[in-house]
Formats: structure tokens, C-alpha cells, sequence
């Protein structure tokens, strides 16, 4: 049986940290700031969207088995990161990574991977990839937004509008648990979606149009209603809302491998200035925030609360983070099946030992095809 | 720091319990084991040296093809269960594949088989089967390398599944360390000179599984690298001075010069069709080999056996 990555609201209300008393918004606050920093610090190493959002979902699905409490988000989220390199064939070595972390991350945040923090990083990675059963193939809603967003018919400028503000929403998508509830397919339609009703786009007509389809998003992707995208939009629209918690400061976890042994020395000392673990204390069952009244529907909430592009609230340098990537050049089509090629000389096998060939570029793994092609959305994951 | 013995600590990993070394093949060793609920699987057991860097890139890349192949299950390909690893000592780390067990392979069956041998239908599906599932594994970009008898598992509805399969970079690293006695037999000339090679390297062995499967015994039985060379040639013929690689310290000259000759020669059984395709298939250069798609396109698989 296949681990099934998707998970109900309800469990991600009673994850290992919350388990060990870290609040929901807490939790929410740390994968959001470990997403971010694995956002700054990928980009900042010229890593490719791809790379990135696999080390995010690494981070993400890593914290639905371990608690925030053992394991200190920012060493987390640079294993992370040093694996999705590995995996996407852009690696990064560990000690460039560690040297980026320490110009992103405040003193107080650096503390936390402490005086060996290459081996930190390291220990981890065996820990990550047990964690996340080896599933190092992770497909994201990037190729999806513009194959859809191809496949749009109306005004060409508008329509790139539409496909760049929804390109920036799914990375913002990453900074919550969206990618831990639904697949990238779904995730790719509700952004765009999303995007067209803040430009006020309405999608109208679309390539091969079929009488049976009222919405667009039918052509890919069925029993899909427009609460199940609305409730994903919000789930977006939610990073930039002020009422989100955000304390100046976490206080900063000792490594792993002192939190997890009782008898490392106990020459490391929570630092003076701290601030108070009140975040962290834990919470009575009882006194567990209630769930937040329902959202208004998107056409009544956005215009009120934001203000479109670039989205409201957000890091002045955002921007800046994806400066000339949108849309990124659609990647030319590889013959895939053709194995080998009856013309020519037979591709480079997995086999050829480096020394015996020059290497070459193999032909991209088909995505997304693995699951069988289906389309029937969370039922192909039974618990 | 002590570590326990690498035998205690293989004997019980996480949910599994060994029970018997299955086989040795070229590339590790496969134990039968139990899992919790008590099924019987096969773990395969790679160690993987770590670098700098961690777990290598091949290993990596090489266990998500291997994932990857498994979210689109093939039945004439075994299944890949699990995937787990334990740190036995610093810098290392080994990785378990925890694949589907059969009780019978193709050798037991081909053992098993009255005089009269296999019947011509049963060697057309079987074939057909195998190269199935070769076409598979080589459009996810994985190359054998190791098919034989003893690779393809039987199940109790008699089809075939190809097993023993997966990181081969890991394990062009280990060969290197260990010094394991593999069968010959079906390893293709390029592989045997020393030369650069790809998944027509699977065309051959699958070649000589399906000759063997008519005759019952081996296509090429050699008992050392040159003698295993110098049967192939009996088929192929000793290839020219020009095609004899560069830079390999065998010599052309140490072998006897032979005629090329056709599979039937070799294999009384094999049909005219039969011998037709094996005849591609077993071609010394790796440039002339019909792709595993293309085989199941030829006259044998799609004309009535003939014998």
C-alpha cells in the first residue's frame, strides 16, 4: 500500500506538534516561516521553482510525523532543501546551503543548528528521507497552470496576467498545507481561479469546449466544486491576512541531536534574552481555538481585504524573488516512449558508468502520468 | 564507538525477519524474509556509501525511478513494497528494497519440465510476458542488467514476473567491493568487453532466456569471461578486426575464428519465426537489436507457433 500524502482537516488539527502543545497558529507560523526561508534560500542559490517546491513538501510532509518541539524548522527545511537538489539533479552542497541559512536567518534562528551545523543537517537527511518513505518524487501545480492556462481563449495580454498572478500564488500556496490536502492538478485550477476572479477574467471559453462542461476546469479535473477551489483560495488568502500571528521572535530550539539524546553535554543554555515560551506552552484540550467563523465567498472577501497584484501585505522584495521566471519558457516536448530512438544511437543508460561515456542529458521522466491518469481526486488515496 | 555486528542487526530490520539467503546476484544479496502480518517477501539489501553530501545523487535518483515505477504497477513486473534504510555504521547507510515473493522462478519451472519440454504456446506467452515487462522497465529508464532464469518469477497463475531489478549505479559502486560470483550466461558481449552499454543489454539476456526456454539448457553455459565470449562467437562469429574494441586487454587473436551462424544452429527447437527473432535479438552489435516494443511486433508473436 502506497503512504498516502493527503490528509482531512482534522488531521492537520492533531499533528505531533500540536500533540506536544504547539498551537495550530503556531505550527501554521513555523511551516510557513520554514517554507519561506526554503523559498529565500533556494532562490538566493539560483535553485529552479521545481527544486524548491519539492523541498517544501519534503518539510511539510516531514512535520505530519515529528513535532516542531524535536526537530528545529530552519535545520529541517536546509535538509530539505539539500535533498530536493539531490533528487531534481540541482544539487547544492550542504555547507553552501548552511552558509546562505546564516545570511537569511537571524542570530537567534542560526542558534538553533548549533556548533556543528553541517553535521546537523546531515544526521537529519537519513531521519527526512526514512520519514517521508523514500517518496522523493514530487509533483507540483506548475505544469499544470500552463498547460490550463494554454488552454484559456480571451484577451492574450490578460490572460498572461492571469497565468503570472497565478504562477505567484502557488508559490504562496506553498507556505501553507494546501500541497497536504490536495493534489498539484487541483491546486494549479483553484490558483488560477483564483486569479482570474482578482482580475476580474472572467474564463468563458476554452480550447476543445464541450456542451457538457460549465466551467473550464472540467476539461481536467472532475467532481470538483467551487467550494472545495474556494476553500483552497482562502486557505491562500489567509498568508496575507494582518490578523495572522506573527511574533517578532521564536524562541530558538536547541539541535536535534542535544534535544534528542538526555546526556549530550549541557554546556548549551537557552541564550538570556529570550523571549517568553508562551507560544509554546501547552494547551489544555479544552482551551483549543475554535475554528474561525466560515469564509464569505471569495467575490465578497477579496475586494475588501486585498488588493490584488502584487498580492496585499506582502515582503516588499517579492517581487524581486522571481524576477524574470514568469512565465517560465514552456519545457520543449521529449520523445519519451521511443525507447530507444530507431534511428539513432541508443540513449545513455542508468547503467554507463561515468568514466566509459560523456554524459548526456536523458530525456525528462513523464510527469504526472504515474498515478494512472485518473482523474477521480481523492478517492485513488483510500486511508 | 562498538557497533553491533552487521549480522545481528540484518537478522531483524524494522518489520521484517530473515529467513534464508533467496540468491546472490550481481548486484547484493536477496534474503526471503516476513513481514509483521506474515507474508513472505524478498528484501534486498544495498549498502550505500555516504559522501559529503549525504545519501549520493545516483542512489537517490535511481530510488525514486524505482517508486515512480511502482505508482504504475505492471503485472509482469514484481512489486516494489517498501523502501526503508538503517544507518549500520558511520558513512554508511544501507537501504533496503522490500519487493513481492514468489516461491517459483523460470529455472524451477524450465527443471521441472517433462521430456517433452514446454509447449509452444506456453514459450510464446512467456516470451511475450518477459519482453512486456523489459519494455516496461525500459521506458521508466531502468536497465536490468542481471535477467535470467532465476530473475523471473512465476506465479501460482503461471505469468511471469521480472524481478531483482533497481539501482544499478549503486551497485557499479559495490561490484567493485565485492568480489561475487554471477552467472555469465546471459550477459551480453558489450557488457563482457568491457564496453559503454544500455538496455540492449536486456534484449540479449531476454534472447537467451527464450532459446533456453525451447532447449530446456543454456544458450551460451561459459565457465569463465572468455570461454562465455568464445560460445557467443560460435553464434555471432568472431567480429572483425575493425568492430574488436579498442583499449581492452583482451586479444581477437585468443579466440578461435568462427563463421557467423544462425540461433537454430545452435537451438534445434527454435520454428522458423522463432529463430528469426533471436537472430535479431542476439546480434553482436548492440546497434542492431529491435528495441523490447519492437520484438513484440515480430511475426513470432503474431503468426501461430510453428515447430
Amino acid at each position: 500500500m502506497p503512504p498516502c500524502w493527503y490528509y482531512e482537516k482534522k488531521e492537520l488539527k492533531d499533528t505531533p506538534s500540536m500533540r506536544e502543545g504547539i498551537s495550530f497558529d503556531t505550527e501554521r507560523r513555523y511551516r510557513k516561516e520554514g517554507a519561506r526561508f526554503i523559498l529565500n534560500c533556494g532562490t538566493s542559490m539560483s535553485l529552479g521553482h521545481n527544486t524548491i517546491a519539492t523541498g517544501v513538501v519534503y518539510f511539510h510532509r516531514f512535520y505530519m510525523f515529528h513535532s516542531f518541539k524535536t526537530f528545529p524548522r530552519f535545520v529541517t527545511a536546509c535538509c530539505c532543501l539539500l535533498l530536493a537538489g539531490k533528487v531534481e539533479e540541482t544539487p547544492k552542497k550542504c555547507r553552501d546551503i548552511i552558509k546562505c541559512a546564516k545570511g537569511i536567518l537571524t542570530e537567534d534562528q542560526y542558534f538553533s543548528f548549533g556548533d556543528d551545523p553541517k553535521e546537523e543537517v546531515m544526521t537529519l537527511e537519513r531521519i527526512l528521507l526514512q520519514t517521508i518513505k523514500f517518496d522523493l518524487q514530487v509533483d507540483h501545480p506548475y505544469h499544470f497552470l500552463l498547460k490550463y492556462a494554454k488552454s484559456l481563449k480571451g484577451d492574450q495580454s490578460k490572460l498572461q496576467k492571469v497565468a503570472q498572478m497565478a504562477w505567484n500564488f502557488v508559490n504562496d500556496s506553498l507556505s501553507t498545507t494546501v500541497c497536504l490536502q490536495w493534489e498539484p492538478e487541483i491546486i494549479a485550477v483553484a490558483m488560477i481561479h483564483l486569479a482570474s476572479k482578482l482580475t476580474k477574467f472572467a474564463v468563458v471559453d476554452w480550447i476543445g469546449k464541450q456542451p457538457s462542461q460549465s466551467k473550464w476546469w472540467d476539461m481536467f479535473v472532475s467532481d470538483i466544486t467551487i467550494e472545495i477551489l474556494e476553500d483552497i483560495c482562502h486557505q491562500v488568502l489567509d498568508l496575507y491576512s494582518k490578523n495572522q500571528v506573527q511574533p517578532e521572535n521564536s524562541p530558538p530550539q536547541q539541535p536535534p541531536s542535544r534535544s534528542v539524546s538526555p546526556n549530550h553535554n549541557q554546556k548549551v543554555v537557552v541564550p538570556p534574552k529570550l523571549p517568553e515560551e508562551k507560544i509554546e506552552a501547552p494547551i489544555p484540550p479544552a482551551e483549543k481555538p475554535v475554528a474561525p467563523p466560515p469564509h464569505p465567498p471569495l467575490s465578497e472577501a477579496i475586494p475588501q481585504h486585498y488588493n490584488i497584484y502584487p498580492p496585499a501585505g506582502f515582503p516588499a522584495n517579492y517581487q524581486q524573488m522571481y524576477p524574470s521566471s514568469f512565465p517560465p519558457p514552456m519545457p520543449p516536448m521529449q520523445p519519451m516512449m521511443n525507447y530507444p530512438p530507431p534511428s539513432q544511437p541508443p540513449p545513455p543508460s542508468y547503467g554507463v558508468p561515468s568514466t566509459a561515456r560523456p554524459p548526456v542529458t536523458a530525456p525528462p521522466m513523464p510527469q504526472g502520468g504515474y498515478y494512472g491518469g485518473g482523474n477521480n481526486y481523492r478517492q485513488r488515496y483510500p486511508k | 564507538m562498538s557497533s553491533s555486528s552487521p549480522k545481528s542487526s540484518n537478522s531483524r530490520m524494522h518489520n521484517y525477519e530473515e529467513l534464508n539467503v533467496i540468491g546472490t546476484g550481481a548486484y547484493g544479496i536477496v534474503y526471503r524474509a516476513r513481514d509483521r502480518t506474515g507474508k513472505i517477501v524478498a528484501l534486498k539489501k544495498v549498502r550505500v556509501t555516504l559522501t559529503e553530501d549525504g545519501v549520493p545523487m545516483s542512489t537517490l535518483r535511481e530510488i525514486s525511478l524505482l517508486k515512480q515505477l511502482n505508482a504504475s504497477k505492471h503485472p509482469n513486473v514484481i512489486d516494489l513494497l517498501e523502501v526503508c534504510s538503517i544507518r549500520e555504521c558511520e558513512g554508511q547507510l544501507v537501504v533496503f528494497l522490500v519487493f513481492e515473493h514468489l516461491e517459483q522462478d523460470l529455472s524451477d519451472l524450465i527443471v521441472s519440465l517433462p521430456k517433452s519440454g514446454m509447449s509452444p504456446t506456453t514459450i510464446q506467452r512467456l516470451s511475450i510476458e518477459l519482453l512486456t515487462g523489459v519494455d516496461f522497465l525500459h521506458s521508466h529508464r531502468i536497465v536490468h542488467r542481471d535477467l535470467k532464469p532465476q530473475n523471473l518469477l512465476i506465479s501460482s497463475q503461471g505469468h511471469l514476473k521480472i524481478a531483482d531489478f533497481g539501482l544499478a549505479k549503486t551497485y557499479d559502486f559495490e561490484m567493485k567491493l565485492t568480489s561475487v560470483v554471477v552467472t555469465l550466461w546471459y550477459r551480453a558481449p558489450e557488457v563482457l568487453l568491457q564496453q559503454p552499454y544500455n538496455s540492449l543489454v536486456d534484449i540479449w539476456s531476454a534472447g537467451c532466456i527464450i532459446a533456453e526456454m525451447f532447449s530446456r539448457k543454456a544458450l551460451f553455459p561459459g565457465a569463465s569471461e572468455g570461454n562465455q565470449l568464445d560460445k557467443i562467437f560460435e553464434l555471432t562469429g568472431l567480429p572483425s578486426q575493425q568492430n574488436w574494441p579498442k583499449n581492452i586487454p583482451l586479444c581477437r587473436e585468443s579466440f578461435r575464428n568462427r563463421p557467423r551462424r544462425e540461433p537454430r544452429d545452435l537451438c534445434h527447437q527454435l520454428c522458423s519465426n522463432s529463430n528469426d527473432l533471436l537472430n535479431r535479438m542476439l546480434d553482436f552489435d548492440h546497434r542492431n537489436r529491435p528495441s523490447a516494443l519492437e520484438c513484440l511486433t515480430h511475426d513470432y508473436f503474431v503468426q501461430e507457433p510453428l515447430l
